[in-house]
């Protein structure tokens, strides 16, 4: 299979290229319009040149009319002959190709092409990625041709443009998965970035083709409608210049059922049902253009019929008095009707069936004009306001011919995303890479609330668009991932993999969370395993980050560990969301648990909701009502909860952590021994098996005894066992609240120091089995803290100053 | 080349190209005055005008209402059919002429050269 440089289509595309091009366009006017004046000036002077002007004027616009009609493009010969490479070449890529060419020379050809392009910037196929592909290529342009050829066939395209060349050269390549996979593509996104360049290509070509919208005189015979015009919104005015495509099979059908109930004798309305987001105000307007082309195959009596949009509120804003209101819609839908060609959408129809701020109940009014079925309707709503109206009124929901909209996959998203990209780059003066469509859609999933897909991955899109990069205006997936960190206040990790940062933080998490920690190394080891797992994504993604049950005495660190982790992990103790259990220790309690953040801000699923990326702290779990219990499962299996609206509330980026002090009894008797301590190896540490068996016997303890049931402790990743401290730690623990107290004088430029026996001393004192660490801190406070005050206060210690410690001081405060 | 892919057009493909074109632009023209609307309405009341029914009002009014709004629709129907017509009769006339004089626009060159080597002169 070779190319023709000679053949007539190559020939007409490179002579397009030149009389197509603008300065060619100018060129051939300002001949017409020299040779125009030269004739009339030898008309004047009576000589036969007259006639040379006149034939040099044919010439030209013979030429301009070639150019324009099929030079520029010149038009694929698709005709059912035997594929011929020649006949299915796009024109830019004909003009661009030599005698000849090799494989190189259709790699720089495609270069040249839009469509080539149009891959470079959206998927990042540049000219000398396609050029070192192709000097790597032991084959001729025959195999790449034939590629080329079956992905038109594939891609049902009209002809083979420069993209599909450069996917043709790539998939030629050997190694061509391994290339794909480098960019974090694959062949499958190539093909279905040939068919979004061929869509954007045809709303191209349809920019100039114009609509049989029924001209200056269809409106004649249709009444007059003032106060509609005054309090309504003409949709099928306010068409785009691009048309609305409807991408979704769901929704295409919706559209054929719409046409045949309106064109039937039936009740004239259609109720739209679905979730926010979901497409309902796409299929309205892409209804009012399928009845505003004359060249649709429509029942006649819905031809030219406009859709009119009423708002509730700017009704009763109008009008003072509840009367007064209905008096208005009263009249608003007679013209309406007295019109014939009105058509009337109730967007969130439900507003005009209950009392409230924006809202009115007119059902009253409604219903017998609904079930006589005279003046056409469209009511859009979401479900659960649909149900809970049904419920209140069961005559309504019978009167109404019911649509349900479901929400789209993450196929038909993409595609609407592909459709609706062009108008907000338009609007942003930005391009979007193929990884932002992808990222808008995977993270709109985990972050985006309270509308629907496609709507979900759009709002993301026109928020990632603000953060296109300065320099190329490209908005690419980490433009989506920072609009994400921005708007919703959490932390995003790539596809591709956590930033070299993050990779540091995650590799010396222990050490970490040691600076803020002493001892429990199992409890800090398995939180900081679960972590990295996360990051590199090596977890159930359905799930939350880690679940977590901390099992210890008080005053062992797990409220700390929470606190450290979110502090280390993202990035400060403000991603803590702490809720203390025994305040949910009644079956009511768990409304207060999922309750809608309008009403209490403070609930989980509201504190979630504003922040998803946290540790969800859950204080005395043993405390909670079972029921409250039984709540959290889900939370804990699925990483969602459902608030009292019925919204999913996505827990999968938090890290849920439980503490418990139940069998802290057990956990000291256990553990305790003469060594006032810890059971010991031989080394003098506990054993990974003797704290296994140690756990093992706590739960069951604990699940014996009725405090949690199995399917409970079942549903966390990881229970942790928190060992009491002994006096060695509360040393260790003593150093830590020094630096505590170092940091908080750091701006004085002062410092202190504790010497070694002040430190014991205070640990005598201060150390009790029971309380763990907490003791600690009274006596530091106690002690240090009010010495280092007195100090400062008598003038005795400037800036740059050490004040030291030492165990007399300390004797002089608690005593000997 | 060039002149002959042109003139190759011209002759075929050409041809037709233009005539399709002329058929769109008479469909344009009449969808612009509506034509095919206005027609199929033509005495139907203008603006629902006299068509809603008044209570008390006597039979005759409504009747009378209903015939002057029927005659000023066909009216201001006509008017606009008719100025639609014309304007699509000269587009008409002027796409059959350039549509038999095609094959020869390709030949006004030659002539025009020819007419300059006789040295004709228009006045």
């Amino acid at each position: 299979m070779n190319f023709d440089h000679g053949s007539l289509r190559a020939r007409e595309a490179r002579a397009g290229k030149v009389l197509g091009a603008p300065a060619g366009f100018v060129l051939m006017i300002l001949l017409v319009l020299i040779l125009l004046g030269g004739g009339v000036a030898l008309f004047v002077l009576k000589t036969p040149f007259f006639w040379l002007c006149l034939s040099g004027i044919v010439i030209v616009l013979m030429i301009l009319y070639y150019t324009r009609k099929e030079l520029v493009p010149v038009p694929a010969i698709n005709d059912g002959e035997a594929l011929n490479i020649n006949n299915l070449l796009s024109n830019d890529m004909l003009a661009a190709l030599p005698k000849n060419p090799t494989v190189r020379d259709l790699a720089a050809a495609v270069a040249k092409t839009n469509s080539g392009r149009f891959m470079h910037v959206r998927y990042g196929i540049s000219p000398q990625m396609l050029a070192a592909i192709a000097e790597q290529l032991t084959v001729d342009v025959g195999p790449i041709f034939q590629t080329a050829i079956k992905i038109q066939q594939g891609t049902d395209s009209e002809e083979i443009h420069g993209a599909m060349v450069g996917v043709a050269i790539i998939a030629n390549h050997p190694d061509n998965e391994m290339i794909l996979k480098k960019m974090r593509l694959e062949m499958v996104d190539l093909l279905d970035g040939i068919i979004w360049f061929n869509y954007l290509n045809g709303l191209v070509k349809s920019i100039g083709k114009r609509r049989h919208t029924g001209g200056i005189g269809r409106d004649l015979s249709f009444g007059y409608i003032p106060t509609l015009e005054k309090y309504g919104q003409n949709i099928s005015e306010q068409l785009p210049a691009k048309r609305t495509h409807i991408h979704l099979a769901s929704h295409k059908e919706i559209l054929s059922q719409m046409v045949e109930i309106f064109g039937s004798a039936g009740r004239q309305n259609v109720a739209l049902i679905g979730p926010e987001g979901s497409g309902r105000t796409t299929i309205v307007q892409a209804f009012s253009e399928l009845l505003m082309d004359a060249d649709n195959d429509l029942p006649r009596g819905l031809k030219y019929r406009q859709i009119f949009k009423l708002d509730a509120a700017s009704l009763i804003s109008s009008s003072p008095e509840r009367g007064d209101v209905e008096g208005l819609i009263m009249r608003v839908l007679g013209e309406a009707y007295a019109a014939r060609n009105i058509i009337i959408w109730l967007e969130n129809a439900q507003l005009f069936f209950e009392d409230g701020t924006g809202s009115i109940d007119i059902t009253n009014l409604l219903l017998p004009i609904l079930e006589a079925g005279k003046l056409r309707m469209i009511l859009t709503m979401d479900r659960q306001r649909f149900l809970e109206i049904s419920a209140r009124k069961p005559s309504l929901a019978n009167a109404l011919n019911k649509i349900m909209v479901r929400p789209a996959n993450q196929q038909e998203t993409m595609k609407v995303m592909q459709d609706q990209a062009p108008l907000i780059e338009y609007q942003h003066k930005c391009s979007f890479t193929i990884w932002a469509l992808k990222d808008a859609y995977r993270l709109s999933e985990k972050y985006v609330h309270d509308v629907e897909q496609p709507g979900r991955a759009i709002t993301l899109l026109e928020a990632a668009a603000n953060y296109a990069d300065v320099r190329t205006r490209l908005v690419t997936a980490e433009s989506v991932q920072e609009a994400v960190e921005k708007t919703a206040g959490v932390k995003v990790f790539s596809a591709g993999g956590a930033s070299a940062d993050d990779k540091s933080r995650l590799l010396n998490l222990e050490a970490l969370l040691h600076e803020r920690m002493v001892d429990q190394e199992e409890a800090v080891k398995t939180v900081s395993d679960a972590l990295r797992r996360a990051a590199a994504g090596v977890r159930n993604e359905g799930k939350p980050i880690g679940t977590f049950l901390f099992l210890g005495p008080t005053g062992v660190g797990k409220t700390e560990l929470a606190k450290a982790l979110s502090e280390v992990y993202f990035g400060g103790e403000k991603h803590v969301i702490r809720l203390d259990m025994n305040e949910f220790v009644t079956a009511e309690d768990v409304s207060r648990l999922i309750a809608d953040g309008a009403e209490d801000e403070m609930s989980l699923t509201a504190q979630v909701m504003k922040q998803p990326f946290a540790v969800v702290l859950l204080d005395e779990i043993e405390k909670a009502h079972p029921q409250v219990l039984t709540t959290l499962l889900q939370m804990l299996d699925e990483g969602i909860l459902r608030d009292v609206r019925g919204r999913e509330i996505s827990f999968r980026d938090t890290i849920v952590i439980a503490t418990s002090n139940a069998g802290a009894e057990m956990i000291r008797g256990m553990v305790g021994g003469a060594n006032g301590g810890f059971m010991v190896g031989a080394d003098g540490a506990a054993t990974r098996k003797d704290f296994t068996t140690l756990k093992d016997n706590i739960l069951n303890e604990l699940m014996k005894s009725g405090v949690f049931k199995p399917e409970f402790i079942n549903r966390f990743d990881e229970i942790c066992l928190f060992k009491p401290l002994s006096p060695e730690d509360c040393l260790k623990v003593l150093d830590l609240l020094v630096v505590s107290v170092n940091k908080t004088l750091a701006p004085q430029k002062i410092a202190v120091s504790v010497d070694d026996d002040a430190k014991r001393l205070l640990v005598e004192r201060g150390y009790d089995p029971q309380l763990g660490a907490r003791p600690m801190k009274r006596i530091v406070t106690k002690t240090v803290e009010n010495l280092v005050a007195k100090i400062m206060l008598s003038g005795q210690a400037e800036s740059g100053a050490t004040i030291r410690i030492t165990r007399e001081m300390i004797e002089g405060e608690l005593g000997r | 080349m060039f002149a002959f892919d042109l003139a190759k057009w011209w002759y075929a493909k050409g041809w037709h190209v233009f005539f399709a074109d002329f058929k769109t632009k008479l469909r344009d023209t009449t969808d612009t005055f509506s034509i095919g609307e206005l027609v199929r309405t033509l005495f139907k009341p203008y603006k629902q005008i006299g068509t809603e029914s008044k209570a008390g009002e006597p039979g005759l009014n409504i009747f009378l209402d209903k015939l002057i709004s029927r005659i000023v629709g066909m009216a201001s129907r006509l008017v606009l059919i008719v100025t639609g017509l014309v304007v699509i009769l000269v587009e008409a006339i002027l796409g059959i002429v350039i549509t038999v004089i095609w094959p020869l626009v390709p030949l006004l060159p030659i002539a025009g050269i020819a007419l300059t080597v006789i040295g004709v002169k228009l006045w």
